[in-house]
């Protein structure tokens, strides 16, 4: 039996050097404060024109922020790396030094001064009402009373509070709040300027009123873990690019051509024809997406059978641990626990776990708690006399196991197995949430870069149907081929 | 070969078997006969520890079978075992159930074993079936089958629990000659059957149990002409 379990483990360890070893594309492996002059730079890249994916080319991150951090980093010396992530996971990425600094149009507030530093302000935004064309929406005041849309852990959920009575829903991003401003579930969405008039170009039914600037002059800034000693260094070349003029020449560049999906198409109705050139850029996700299920799937596997071995073992320990970690697992939500993994293994280990790893670990252990319970099922239901008939040969507890039950076993619980997998890679969609550039992260990144809200969540949802399609044909064919011994 | 002394079984409250002593020669066919539930399967699974006994010991050639650090799995090569219900292998065909034991326990060559499975097919007659699988047998051809998969691991002794109880009457003869013909190679054999006739043509020695206690010991002879008890007499009334 111990033999057996070592045996389990280095296979596991396999799967998680697998896991480690996974390139993806158009996201660079983040390792803060890693050995020789690098830095890693945290942002969230769906904010153009400061920070976004050039889907349409080779999937790099590009904008304001990254000019701004490029011409820092070469300034001190360092070599820039960027760690994407969803927005409101870049304080916690700081927290956990994940990230050396965060730029990602992140504005200085009091709250988040409680938790991170803030360099010198770089850029002033101002605010404004994106709404239908006829609302008659132009001021805070009209807005009163009314359901207002605000990007959640975002500078806006302030400006909300110069409004009378407000209803605000606040989201996590912004092409989810045009969403439900077209499908009437708000009245109105307030982002920032630059991000406004890039949706109002490409959406001919929606029409943006500027807020006046208010008073204090909230602006953006660099965000550092607390008593980071980046901060000082950052402001001397901040202000250096501000001096000579380089800044303003980067706000112009961006700024001034920030029509990147430009107004094509009448009205409403679909536009597809606006994602043809993303087309490679989403596709590129569907080798991701099927890498993870495949290795969370086999993870989950091999683990969940150990377990199942647990629930079925003589001893009260592994019966119990089993018995426990299933409860857990099942017993709180895949979403917390990629969290946690994700942001409590470098706190806790100093390892600077990369994010599908991280996920590839999260859904195997999830999934591990499930099907230990379906394959100790499948071995209960396999006839005693198939034990006994192996015992009586003098064939090895584990040899019986591994050749003899669990092929009968699996073949019993097949349909399960499928229904994990299909599973799994619908699930695998929560990954988009720390960073990895799977199917569904990237139809949020061309939702960014093409102000479409709709249309990129259809070709994903299709591909995702297609792919739950072929893996349920290629079950069919190992069920058929496991069937033959009928 | 065998010595029993004074093994007992209890399952619960249940006593099964109560106190049975005896001796097996090498060589020597044994049938166990008797009432259901008399505790003659219990009796032949303690013989491979597939049950455990709850007193007495059992010595297989010298080696303890009940004490603790007997390493049962390697003692358990050399006892086979035929179960009313074949128990072959689903998953692997009848040539892969042959060399299964042999290759991964034993770490015979699979070259060598499958000449030897061969060998064996042929024996029980079956060697056209080599590459099917069991689902496609018919009883009488499964529990031949079951038959040649325990004798490739060459046991010292074989033990039969009731192999043609779930046999449709035409297999019975079919899997009896196969097992006369491994009683005349001189195999140790223990065979609980149901088949007086087999019984008393095949076996050496009869043991007639009831109740868990072993009440008669004797030649197919003596036995079937005037068994000693009152309770086998009236057993035999009932089923010869």
């Amino acid at each position: 039996m111990d033999s057996l379990i070592s045996r389990a483990l280095v296979a596991l360890a396999c799967l998680c050097v697998l896991a480690g070893c996974l390139v993806v594309p158009g996201a660079s492996t983040p390792s803060a404060a890693a050995a020789g002059k690098t830095i890693t730079m945290g942002t969230s890249p769906d904010y153009p024109p400061y920070e976004n994916i050039d889907a349409a080319a080779g999937g790099e991150i590009v904008g304001l922020d990254i000019d701004i951090a490029l011409a820092i980093a070469d300034k001190l010396g360092y070599e820039l790396k960027i760690a994407p992530s969803d927005f409101d996971g870049l304080i916690a990425a700081l927290q956990s030094e994940r990230v050396d600094f965060v730029m990602s149009g992140m504005s200085v507030t009091e709250e988040r001064k409680q938790s991170v530093d803030f360099s010198d302000i770089y850029y002033v935004a101002s605010n404004m009402i994106v709404s239908l064309k006829d609302s008659g929406y132009d001021s805070l005041d009209d807005l009163a009373g009314k359901k207002v849309g605000v990007q959640l852990g975002s500078t806006q959920e302030n400006v909300v509070s110069g409004i009378e009575k407000p209803d605000v829903l606040k989201l996590n991003k912004i092409p989810d709040l045009i969403q439900a401003l077209k499908a009437d579930r708000v009245d109105a969405v307030i982002v920032e300027d630059a991000v406004a008039a890039g949706y109002a170009g490409a959406n001919e039914d929606l029409k943006i009123a500027a807020i006046p600037a208010s008073d204090e002059g909230e602006g953006y800034a660099i965000a550092f873990p607390k008593g980071s000693e980046l901060t000082e260094p950052f402001n001397k070349a901040l202000q250096e690019l501000k001096d000579d003029g380089t800044l303003q020449q980067m706000i112009d560049k961006w700024f001034g051509t920030e029509s990147t999906a430009g107004t094509m198409g009448k009205g409403g109705g679909l536009h597809f024809e606006r994602l043809e050139k993303y087309f490679g850029y989403i596709l590129r996700g569907v080798y991701v997406t099927l890498l993870f299920t495949l290795v969370s799937a086999a993870f989950g596997f091999v683990w969940g059978a150990i377990l199942s071995l647990f629930k079925l073992s003589k001893v009260a320990v592994l019966r119990g641990f089993s018995t426990v970690y299933t409860s857990i697992f099942r017993g709180t939500p895949l979403l917390l626990q990629l969290a946690l993994i994700y942001y409590a293994v470098p706190q806790l280990t100093g390892y600077n776990i990369p994010p599908l790893l991280a996920a590839g670990l999260a859904f195997g252990l999830n999934s591990a708690a499930y099907l230990s319970e379906t394959i100790r099922g499948g071995i209960l239901a396999v006839d005693k006399g198939q034990r006994e008939a192996a015992l009586s040969l003098g064939i090895p507890y584990r040899t019986m196991m591994f050749s003899i039950i669990m092929p009968q076993a699996v073949k019993n619980i097949l349909p399960a197995l499928v229904n994990e997998c299909v599973a799994l890679v619908k699930e695998s969609s929560l990954v988009s949430v720390i960073g990895v550039a799977d199917l569904m992260r990237r139809a949020t990144v061309v939702q960014a870069n093409t102000f479409l809200a709709f249309e990129p969540l259809l070709v994903v949802g299709a591909i995702y149907y297609v792919l739950v399609l072929a893996l349920t044909s290629v079950a069919r064919l190992l069920e058929r081929r496991m069937r033959r011994s009928d | 070969m065998i010595k029993v002394e004074n093994v007992t079984k209890s399952f619960g409250k249940l006593e099964v078997l109560r106190g049975i002593s005896t001796t097996v020669e090498r060589g020597e066919v044994v049938a166990i006969i008797g009432p259901s539930g008399s505790g003659k399967s219990t009796f032949l699974r303690c013989l491979n520890l597939l049950e455990v006994p709850t007193g007495g010991t059992i010595v297989v050639d010298g080696v303890e079978l009940t004490d603790p650090k007997t390493d049962i799995t390697r003692i358990r090569q050399r006892i086979g075992m035929v179960f009313q219900h074949f128990h072959l292998f689903p998953h692997l065909t009848v040539m892969d159930n042959l060399i299964f034991a042999p290759t991964r326990v034993k770490g015979i060559a699979k070259a060598e074993a499958r000449d030897k499975g061969m060998k064996l097919l042929e024996r029980v007659g079956l060697a056209d079936k080599a590459d099917v699988y069991p689902s496609k047998l018919s009883g009488g051809q499964k529990q031949r089958v079951a038959i040649a998969r325990c004798l490739m691991m060459d046991p010292d002794v074989v033990l039969f629990d009731e192999p043609t109880s779930a046999l449709d009457p035409e297999m019975v003869k079919e899997v009896l000659a196969v097992i006369r013909d491994l009683a005349h190679s001189g195999l140790t054999m223990l065979i609980v059957t149901h088949e007086m006739k087999f019984a008393r043509e095949a076996a050496d020695t009869i043991y007639f149990l009831d109740g868990g206690v072993l009440l008669e010991r004797s030649s197919p002879e003596a036995f079937f002409a005037k068994p000693q008890t009152e309770r086998a007499a009236r057993f035999l009334e009932q089923v010869l």
